[in-house]
This record gives C-alpha cells, structure tokens and sequence, in this order.
C-alpha cells in the first residue's frame, strides 16, 4: 500500500512519548500524523483537509479533547473525532458524544486491537458520510437540470412544432405558391432547430451518463472527420476554413468529449457569422505542447456582447435571435471541459467576432 | 375600425404566420414584426399612436435577451400617455403553470393566447375588443 492509499490519522496528544509510540506501532498500516498540542493540530488539519480519523487525547494543558472537537468540527466537519481518556473523564465524555462532537471514545489505557478497530470503523463512517454528501450534490444539480430541462421542453421542442403547425394551417388556405414556397423554407428551419435541439440532448447525456473512454488522440484525424462536415458548411456560407495542427507529441484524452468540444465551437463559428461581412473566414489552431492540447477556435462574426459572455456557458442561455441556438451547445462544452480538466476563455467583440481558446491537459 | 399590430416573436416563422393571419382579416392597417423584443420597446416608444387609434401587442414569452415578461415589465414603466392605445396579448407555447400564472400578475396583459395563432382564434378577440 502505498502512502496516498492509507487511510490519513492524526493523533493529538501533549505527552511527546505517546506521540512516538502511536506513531511507531501504525505509521505501516495508516498514514499518521501527530500532534502535541491543539494549534499544532489545526494547522495539520488545514495542510491535510482529506485525514479522515482524529485521535486526541483528553487531558492536555492548552485544551481538553472534548473542546478541542467541539471548536475543530466547525472547521472541519468531514474527519472522524475519537476521544482517548481515563474512566474519571467519563461525564464529559457523555455529554460531548450527545452533542454529536465525537464519534466514539476509547478508554486509557488502549489496546491495539481498540485503536485498529476504532480508525477502521471511523474511516467507513466518513466513507459513508462523505459518499453520500458528493451524492447528494449530485443529485440536487441533477434535479435543478431537470426542472431547467423540463420547462424549456415546451419551448424548445414544442416551439418549432407549433410554428410549423400553424404554417400548415396557413397554407390550406392559400393559393399562392410562392408563399406557401417561403413558408416552407421557413418550416424547414424551424425543423432544423428542432433537430439541432434533440441532438444537443443526446450530447448532454452521452457525456453525462457516460464513462470516459480516454484514448490515444491524433488531432489530424479527430478534424479530419469534423473538417468534411464543416468543408460544405464552409463553402454553402461562403466562408473562408483554415485548420492548423501541430502535435509532436502523443496526447490522451475522451475521444468524445473532445468531438463534442470541437464540434460546438466550429458550428457556432460557422452559425454567428455577419451577413455583410465579405471575408467570412473560420479558423482552428491546435497544438499540443508538453502534455497540454491548446485549440483555438477563432471567427470574424457577429461577436458577444459584454454584458452577456459571462452567461454564454449557461444551460438555455441564447444571445441572439438570429440563428437557430439551443442555448445548450456552449453548457455541453463547459460540462466535457468540467470532465476532462480542461478550461476555456472567450475574448470577443461586437462586429468583430470571438476567440474561443480552450486548454485540454492529457490524461 | 382599423387597428395597428406589433407581433414580437424570436421565430420568424411565427411572425410571418401572425402577419399573415392578421392581414387576412382585413382589419390590420399597419403590421409590424420584431424578433427582438428590445427593438419593439423602443418602436413603441418612440412613436406615438395616432389620435383614437389602438395598437394590438402579440408578444411571445421565451425569447433570448429580452423574455416577453421583461418586455411587459419595462412597457408597464413607460409613461400612461404612452401606454394607453396599446393591448397586450401574450402568445406561446409554454403549457409551464407558473408562467401561466405570472401572466395573471400583470395589469397590463390583456389575455393569454396559446400557439399557434388561428384566423379563428384572432377573430374572438377583435370581437371582444
């Protein structure tokens, strides 16, 4: 077992001897710290936020154990707290584990079979404990998407159906072909979005519900695939594609994040573009350089607002009515960012057009 | 009696259905489309309706930057004078209890009309006017 696998205990005690000893006899099985006074304690706790059982003694001149838990769970409510003490201190003791500031106390003189047994059952209480604490923030932000998602179900799915279904009626009753042929451009981008929108979703739940599969990665042929894609949508919009790669290195990473990364950044590339604009130009930079993967994704377009780029990341958040947005695609790239480590930063100005630069570490 | 139209919709395609419906009734004088609602703001700010003229506000509720309910909430802050020959009507295609409910909270919002607008359902109203 190595040092990071063991369980990590502190024990704090003022006699230097008990310290040694403690240390000596478990520092093979856990990782120990110690401490003989109760200062000393608090600044291994804040070095190392992640032991997980604290041993104290009661009787020390500074402090007694059962003040020391009561101030220290404050600040620290994760670690396990145990009590070591002499029968006489038995009142103090009561009150202390009714109160909820100690886990279990163990009697002076200790055997070895009282400390294994007391860190082992410690550790599964904080194990259970701090499981259920990640689970359950989990399981509010899971909620919180859903109550988002259900409520813009019914615009985002039913909105464009609505729309179309009125154009139908619309068009029973008209003769002129020429409208009936406008709305039936319009018809069709109104199933576009729709179609973008349930793609999103997928996306949305391949990274979540998904494992990563962290494979090796060759840029090269990661943008080929999504270079075709984008070549037709380059040459349809009449815009300029310039792809740059540089990797010299092998680079590890979830194939799928990354595609969905790259994907949403060029569609938006490709999506936000100035109509007046007379050199509509796209371009993908990426280099990997001592285990980092840098991609920039940089366009001429129609930019972002000030007042909206700190939003722009947020699930449903659209910042134009001009183009068929999910308001999801840029929250799916945040989310395989949050999965992978990685970071990104927007620089952008209206009519000028935005810099996405995102930074992948390899895995 | 003619009346103005203001649809504020961020589908185009549901502005041109709106005007299209609304010109087949044959009452609608001037009919004009935002997909931003920020712009109709401003329109309606800044021009005045004519003497003994009323103008009918077809507003949607999702919209991206400005919500029809934003919208609502700033009109409801222009002056009487300003505001008197308008009558809003909410139109989407949210089935959400709550914003069906906000809808009721402002003073302003003469009805809720459920998507997709229809000649039928258009021609209810302008009786009830």
């Amino acid at each position: 077992m190595s040092k990071e696998d063991k369980i990590k205990v502190l024990y704090v005690d003022d006699e230097m001897n008990n310290l040694h000893g403690f240390k000596a006899t478990y520092r093979m099985d856990y990782n120990v710290f110690i401490a003989n006074n109760t200062d000393e304690a608090v600044k291994l706790l804040e070095e190392n936020p992640d032991v997980r059982v604290i041993l104290s003694d009661q009787r020390m001149p500074d402090k007694t154990g059962v003040q020391f838990f009561e101030d220290v769970r404050k600040q620290f409510p994760n670690p396990v707290r145990m009590l070591i003490t002499g029968y006489t201190d038995v009142e103090s003791v009561i009150d202390s584990i009714n109160r909820g500031n100690i886990y279990r106390y163990i009697k002076k003189p200790w055997t070895d079979f009282d400390i294994r047994s007391a860190i082992d059952e410690g550790n599964k209480y904080y194990l259970t404990n701090t499981t259920l604490a990640i689970r359950n923030e989990e399981l509010q932000k899971a909620y919180n998407e859903l109550d988002k998602f259900a409520y813009s179900v019914t615009h985002d799915m039913r909105g464009p159906l609505l729309s179309i279904l009125g154009a139908i009626d619309l068009a029973k009753e008209n003769e002129d072909m020429g409208e009936i042929k406008e709305m039936l451009g319009m018809m069709d981008k109104s199933i576009l979005k729709l179609d973008n929108f349930i793609r999103s979703i997928h996306d949305y739940y391949n990274m979540n519900r998904g494992e990563q599969q962290i494979v090796e990665i060759e840029f090269e042929k990661l943008v080929a695939d999504l270079k075709d894609i984008y070549d037709i949508s380059a040459q349809t919009g009449n815009v300029q594609f310039d792809v740059r790669i540089n990797q010299s290195e092998p680079f590890r990473s979830d194939d799928m994040s990354l595609r969905i990364i790259l994907n949403n950044l060029l569609s938006n590339a490709f999506k936000y573009q100035r109509r007046s604009e007379e050199h509509k130009k796209v371009s993908l930079d990426i280099s990997v350089e001592k285990g980092v993967a840098t991609i920039n994704v940089v366009d001429n377009g129609i930019g972002i607002d000030d007042a909206h780029v700190s939003e722009i990341f947020n699930m449903f958040f659209r910042g134009t009515t001009e183009e068929v947005g999910s308001g999801f695609g840029l929250y799916n790239v945040k989310d395989a960012l949050s999965k992978l480590k990685g970071e990104i930063v927007v620089s952008s100005k209206v009519n000028e057009g935005s810099t996405f630069t995102v930074k992948v570490p390899t895995k | 009696m003619k009346l103005d139209f203001i649809i504020i919709d961020d589908s185009k395609l549901d502005c041109f259905i709106a005007e299209k419906i609304i010109r087949n009734t044959g009452k609608g004088e001037d009919i004009r489309s935002f997909t931003m609602a920020k712009e109709a703001l401003e329109h309606i700010s800044k021009n005045p309706v004519a003497e003994g003229r009323k103008t009918i506000v077809i507003v949607d509720i999702q919209m991206p930057l400005m919500n029809g309910f934003e919208f609502v909430e700033a009109f409801e802050k222009l002056p009487e004078e300003v505001r008197k020959d308008y009558v809003i009507y909410m139109l989407s295609s949210s089935i959400n209890e709550n914003d069906l409910n906000r809808v009721q909270s402002y003073a302003s919002i003469k009805q809720f009309l459920n998507k997709p607008l229809t000649s039928n359902m258009l021609s209810t109203l302008l009786e009830m006017l």
